[in-house]
């Protein structure tokens, strides 16, 4: 699964660190998602959406390898 | 999403603080096979089997026996607990995720090289194995878990 966090988090100008504090997770997670380690739970991708405002499918994109 | 079956991290520096002494003080003893008497106590036991000639077998019998190992033994279990169940500062689902999967991983890791003392280790030093078994698995995970933590941290410097 691809994801634009680091792209919405440059147009918020926030940071890593803040936006972990906003979604009550660490920066490693962050990190991690951004790097496409981790895909996060529902909850945590809707926390993200909610803080970016936008819709869930705006930040998150399924790919073909996701259908394996 | 709740019941994540973890203590408070605080409980982590508690861990660690009983499992140093009390493994260092287990392994100690059994080397040296100290029984300090005033530790004998008679306490009740659901099966005995004597290591005698005669095979004396008993059960719901009051026995004497040396409590120190026991003692032992169940503050390195607990502590071993905490330390490996207690909280991250900042414990996440990702974290939650690393956690269980070193988990999985300590389980496969310490059943692998069981099998490997059973084909390996004979008689009487395979006792010395088991001994140590009853507290790999949890150990196992606590370095595979740690590692994984301070490699985590390392990336997203």
């Amino acid at each position: 699964m691809k994801n634009s966090i680091k792209v919405e988090r440059a147009k918020k100008n926030i940071t890593q660190a803040e936006l972990a504090k906003l979604a009550k997770v660490s920066r490693q997670t962050i990190n991690a998602m951004e790097l496409g380690k981790y895909v996060p739970s529902t909850v945590l991708a809707l926390r993200l959406a909610q803080i970016f405002g936008v819709e869930i499918s705006e930040i998150f994109t399924l790919e073909d390898s996701d259908w394996d | 999403m709740k019941l994540n079956f973890l203590f408070p991290n605080k409980f982590k520096r508690i861990g660690w603080f009983t499992l140093i002494p009390s493994a260092i003080i287990g392994l100690l003893i059994l080397i040296y096979e100290y029984e300090p008497s005033f530790l004998d106590f008679n306490v009740p036991a659901i099966f005995v089997d004597e290591l005698t000639f005669t095979a004396n077998k008993k059960t719901f019998r009051m026995v004497t026996n040396n409590i120190l190992n026991e003692i032992l033994g169940i503050l390195i279990i607990i502590s071993t607990f905490l330390v490996a169940f207690s909280k991250e500062k900042s414990e996440d689902e990702y974290i939650s995720k690393i956690r269980f999967e070193s988990l999985a991983w300590a389980v496969y890791f310490n059943y692998a090289i069981l099998i490997l003392t059973f084909l390996f280790i004979y008689d009487f030093a395979f006792l010395w194995v088991m001994v140590f078994n009853m507290f790999t698995v949890l150990l196992f995970f606590i370095v595979r878990f740690n590692w994984q933590i301070f490699k985590l941290k390392r990336i997203s410097l």
